[in-house]
This record gives structure tokens, sequence and C-alpha cells, in this order.
């Protein structure tokens, strides 16, 4: 244990400083923080003029003077009697822009607002609460406040008596599960290429059989997984909190996103489904960068291994238009699939235990068996430098005594 | 350590691959405090047969008995292997390298760095331990390589071409080295097609010729058994004909004496010192060049292009 260890942190600790791991880990949670901040930015109120003009041509609003958003932005507004008069003070930049109410406003015709710039989400609010003050003035403030957000409803999920609020919480319930399998096939295909490409090193430098002298090919194994997981784990993990900045920001005064309601128990057999998936297509990897030869033939490989962690997204509809059906079920309890499938029937309907359970055992079970297989093989192919295992010699390696 | 007794046993081991014996039925035994020479041609059976005693690939039959018993996983830590194939961590520093590899070893963190850094400063490589190994010479890695090989202090060393790629300081530093180990005890297996490194530093010997043992004993003795019944001797005199001796050929101011089978060395050395007319300057008994028996033996040259077992 000792020496897996001393492998998985020597392995982290040497790749976590690399420059392309860096690259590739600072650099695309940087690029989400500067996508969500550009609209943070750009929605900041303007320096132009806080004043508004309208121009009412129903003759049926009521004079509003000013109006204060609840972000607690306040704009005068200032009345004109057409067009005409409004543009001029607007050319003179007495007003940033004006609001036109034709006259077929109360009928449903829509409004026009003139300015240099589209209006940020502070006007369009704004301009909201001036038309709602307009149409039906002298109101106690509940009654506008009411009448911003009528009504906020609360799903109750009939089987299983789950409630679910309306908004981003009834998104993310069902989203949670299609976001952690995305995260899912990324970490896979993250990780099958690393892992490809740091048991090919092993063997393309030549140390193999100095190491190998000093332990058993398991322990060597085990130690290149653990530190490859933990370094996919550190990415996902940046990643992760640079999304989280990244939409924090750019909807942030939108929702309450700390204080929104988590699908923990989605979450919780995610968790329990996902982490000895991700180990068993790491030591997928680690078995087809034993087989391959050389770093090409493991970049192949573990492309289509990424490939095979992502596949079962594509046969999500099959699951929609049959969560129960023998297919779905099968692929549930299939190792490979099971993370995934899993996870997106659970969003449709509650997932027998007993399939759940099965598929937990049967990915442990296939952890240990590829383990087992991995150490077995490593054992021919560490000798072997620069050339690929063929299935003789990888059916040898499984015959031969331990 | 107990300097007596056997630190290896090898007993019949065999190995085939598809098609081909890569190895047949070797026996032998290396003792502790020896230096013992495997010797072969390219592709005689020699990587294979370390592999088998290392327990990295299993003999298809045959015993290995290793540092008193079958190879375990606690003494992988007592045995130190210099491979034929070399290679570090090309993107590692020298010392985290080592300090690494000897953690692997069983080796504390902190003793590691200890004895990376002294065997970095007796082999004169300490300037370099913070440099990446991609950034050393040949001559740096092989050093280093060696030094990985035995900084946990190993009972047994395997070290397969050790001065290869050494200029003659570096190869007495690491010669020096190998005799230190000796003197505690360590039982040393050196694999080399260095001739005279052999003649100089090994006990015994093991020579493999496509997968057999053609040679296996005390090398004075092999040597000697080659040579022939012949004396090489300096005197001042003429020695004219001498009872017992077949043959005189007169070679470097000297004469190498070609005796009957029946004669004795002392004998014919008793016989001239008693002769008033001769002074014996120097008696030799001849022993043949090591490379010469290798290619007597092997029958061909020792230059011949390797296929790797």
């Amino acid at each position: 244990m000792k020496k897996i260890w001393l492998i998985a942190k020597t392995t982290y600790r040497h790749r976590v400083r690399s420059g392309s791991f860096l690259m590739l880990t600072f650099g695309i949670p940087l690029l989400m923080v500067i996508a969500g901040a550009i609209p943070f930015f750009l929605l900041r109120p303007s320096d132009e003029s806080p004043d508004l003009g309208y121009v009412d041509q129903t003759g049926a609003l009521a004079q509003v003077e000013s109006v204060t958003t609840e972000d607690g932005i306040s704009l005068s507004m200032t009345q004109f009697p057409d067009r005409e008069a409004a543009q001029a003070a607007y050319q003179r930049d007495a007003i940033q822009g004006y609001l036109v109410v034709p006259a077929g406003y109360l009928e449903g015709e829509n409004v026009t607002y003139y300015a240099k710039n589209e209006p940020d989400d502070s006007i369009e609010i704004a301009l909201e609460i001036f038309l709602r003050k307009a149409v039906a003035p002298d109101q106690p403030d509940w009654v506008y406040a009411r009448l911003e957000d009528p009504a906020s409803l609360t799903y109750v999920a009939s089987e299983s008596g789950e409630q679910v609020s309306e908004g981003i919480g009834l998104v993310l319930r069902f989203a949670a599960p299609a976001i952690m399998g995305i995260l899912f096939g990324l970490a896979v295909m993250f990780t099958s290429t690393q892992m490809g490409s740091t048991v090919v090193r092993e063997k393309e430098q030549r140390a193999m059989e100095m190491v190998i002298t000093a332990l058993e090919p398991f322990e060597l194994v085990a130690g290149k997984v653990v530190g490859v997981v933990l370094l996919s784990f550190t990415q996902l993990f940046i990643w992760g909190a640079g999304a989280f900045i990244g939409i924090y920001l750019a909807v942030s005064g939108q929702f309450d996103l700390l204080g929104l309601s988590i699908p923990w128990e989605t979450i919780g057999w995610g968790l329990l489904l996902t982490i000895p998936g991700y180990f068993l297509f790491a030591v997928i990897a680690a078995g087809l960068g034993v087989i391959a030869g050389d770093k090409q033939g493991a970049q192949q490989l573990a492309g289509f291994l990424g490939f095979a962690g992502l596949f079962p997204l594509w046969f999500v509809g099959l699951i929609i238009s049959d969560p129960n059906g023998l297919l779905a079920v099968g692929l549930t309890l299939f190792p490979l699939t099971a993370p995934i499938f899993a996870l997106f029937r659970m969003t449709l309907i509650e997932v027998p235990l007993w399939q759940l359970l099965a598929a937990e055992g049967l990915l442990i079970g296939s952890l240990v068996v590829g383990v087992w297989f991995v150490a077995r093989i490593f054992r021919a192919a560490m000798l072997i430098y620069g050339k690929s295992l063929n299935l003789v010699q990888i059916w040898n390696a499984l015959r031969q005594a331990g | 350590m107990d300097n007596s007794g056997t630190a290896l046993q090898v007993a019949g081991i065999s190995k085939t691959y598809a098609s081909v014996r890569a190895v047949r039925d070797i026996s032998f035994e290396v003792g502790y405090g020896e230096i013992f020479g495997l010797l072969g041609p390219n592709g005689a059976g020699k990587t294979t047969t370390i592999r088998m005693i290392l327990d990295i690939i299993r003999p298809d039959s045959g015993r290995v008995e290793i540092l008193g018993g079958p190879m375990n996983q606690n003494k992988k830590s007592r045995i130190g292997y210099l491979p034929e194939e070399r290679g570090l961590y090309e993107d590692m520093t020298l010392i985290d390298t080592l300090v690494y590899l000897g953690q692997l070893k069983g080796l504390s963190r902190k003793t590691a760095v200890e004895r990376a850094e002294a065997y970095l400063r007796t082999v004169e490589l300490w300037e370099a331990h913070d440099r990446k190994i991609e950034a050393l010479s040949r001559g740096m890695t092989q050093k280093a390589q060696f030094v990985a090989a035995v900084m946990h202090d190993p009972d047994l060393i395997i070290i397969d071409e050790p001065f290869s790629g050494l200029d003659p300081i570096n190869t007495r530093v690491i010669k020096q080295l190998l005799y230190s180990m000796r003197e505690r005890g360590a039982a040393i297996i050196m694999s080399t097609h260095q001739m005279h490194q052999v003649e100089e530093m090994c006990e015994r010997i093991l020579l493999i010729d496509r997968g057999q043992r053609v040679l296996y004993g005390k090398l004075d003795e092999i040597r000697t058994e080659f040579a022939g019944n012949a004396v090489e001797i300096e005197l001042r005199g003429d020695p004219g004909q001498i009872p017992g001796v077949e043959r005189i050929i007169s070679r470097n101011g000297g004469y190498r004496m070609m005796l009957a089978e029946e004669t004795r060395p002392d004998q014919l050395l008793k016989s001239l010192v008693e002769r008033p007319d001769l002074t014996v300057e120097r008696f030799e008994r001849v022993h043949m060049a090591l490379d010469e028996i290798f290619v007597k033996v092997v029958g061909r040259a020792i230059e011949t292009e390797a296929q790797p077992v």
C-alpha cells in the first residue's frame, strides 16, 4: 500500500507541474470566467444620463416621474408630448433614450424604445415597472411586487412525493444527472489520455525493468491509476470551480444560486456509480496503455475509450421513450454504461433499488477483474519495448501463473 | 550480514519463447562476498537468466533460491539491479529520481535523500543533482543508474555492463564501489563483455552460449586448464634442453615452456633453481587470456551483433 501511494504521489506531483497540464487546467476555467464576466461587466449601469423619456400616444396612462428597481437603480421619467420633442431631447443628451407607447398599446400593440444602445437588464426592468405604474396608478407597492412575479409554483412528484420549486431549482433537478453524466464522460476522456500516456512513458523511458524489481506489477498499475485519477480530480475541481464562478457572475442577481435545493439523492447515487465507473475506465485505459507499444498507439486507443465513455449519451432518447424497457435496464446493469444510464433514468422514474445495487456490485466486481487483468498483461508487456502486445501474447500472459 | 554461504542458487532453469529455447538447464551458485562473472555472447540467454533470477519472468522449469529461499516481496528490497536496458525518468531531476527509486526499495525518504547525496558525491555527480536526467551526459546517466541500483545497500547486486560509457577514471570509481560492496559481504553478479574487467574482478564465472552452460568455475582454474601445461619463465643463462619440457618458445625476453604431460611446474622450477648456470627471475604458470577462451569456446567473435533474447 505504501508503494502504491508513493507511485501515485510521484506520478501526481510530476504531472501536475507539467506545462501541458497547467495550460489545459487553468486555460479552460479562465476562459469560462472571462465568458461569464463579459455580460457581468456589460450589464453594469452605464455612465449615461439616468433620465428616460416617454411619449404616451394612448392618452390613458398616468404620469410617472421616476422608477426605482429592486437593485436600487433610480431613473427619472420625463414625458414628452410627441416623438419629435423626445427625439430633440435625446439629441441634446438630456435623456439616454425614450419609450413610445402607441395608441393601441392597451389592445396589445408593442411599445418602442429609441436609444443608442440596446437596453440592458436594468433599463428593461425599469421600463416594465414604469408601465405597470402608468397603467394602474396609485396602488400600494406590494401590488406591484406581486404583479412582477405573480406565481412561484412548486411541483410535487406524484410517485416519490418529492417537492421541486419552479425555476432554476426545477432545471437543476433534471440537469444535475445530465451535468454529472457529461462530467463523467469528460473525466473519462481526460483520464484515458493521461493514463495511456503515463503507462507508455513508463515503458518508453525504459525504467520499468529497474522499478519492477522493487514491487509487484499490480502495485505499479494501481499507483499509476490512483495518481492519474487524482490528477483528473484536480483538473475537474478547477474546471468546476471556474464554471461555477463563471455561471455565478453571468447570472448573479437573477437567481439565488446558493439557496437552491440540491437533489442530494440523485447526486449521492451518481457518486456511488460514477466513482467506481470512473476507476474502471481508468484501469481499462491503463490496460490499453500497456498493450499499446508507443505514445501514438496509446493515444488512438485512449481516443476510442474516451468515445466509449461518452457514447451512452447518444442513446438517451431510448431511455426517455422507454425508461423501464429491457434495453434501459440492461444498460443500467452493464458496468461501462451503468453510471450514465442510471443517472438519466433517475430523472424520469424511480429506478428500483435492486437495479442500483446490482449495478454498483457489477461495477466493483468489474473493477477488481480489470485490475487483475491489467496486472497480468503488464508483466508480459513491460519488457517489450516499442511494440504492442498481440492477442496471443495477451492470452499467454493471462494463462501464466501469477 | 553472514559473509559465508550461498546468496543465489540456480538449479536447472529453462525458458522457451515460442519455438526458441532461450535458456536450457542452467545451474550455478553465487556466494556472499563474491564478484561472479556471468558471460556469454549477445543473445546467449544472459538477460533471460537474470530476469528469471529476479522473478521478472518465470522459468518453465527449474528452481531459483535467492537470499536463502524463493523470491518474495521483502527480498526485492535486498536486491540491486542495473539492467541492460538503461533508462531513468528523463523529465525528473536526478535527485528526485534517486530518492523515488530508493523509497521504492524500502528506504525512508530521509534515508533515501542522505544516501542519494552521499553516493552522488562519491561518483562526483552532486553538482548535477538538480538537473533533469535528460540533461545528463551518457556517462553521467550511467553513473546515476548505478547509484540507483546500489543506494539501498543490497545483499545481492546484479549489474549488466556496469562500465559501458565510462571513462577510465569513472570506471575506477565504480570498481572501487563494487569492491567495497564485496567487502561488506554483498554477492555481486556482473555481466559484461569487457573480459579484462572480469579477469581483474571476478573469482568465478559462468559462460553461457546458446542458452547452455559451457564453462563454470574458478576463473584461475579455467584459464589454466585452457592454457595447457605451460609456464612462462624469465632467467639469466641459456636453458638449453630441459628434461620434461617438450618445447621452448622464446618470447618478450623470456621463455614459454610447454611441459610434458607428466611434468609438474614445481618439478621444473626445482630443476631450474638447482642448475648453477641459471638464475630464475620470474616463474609463472601460463593462464590463457579470458577473451581467447571466450572466442575459443563460443566459436565466434564476441563482436557479433546482438539478437535480443
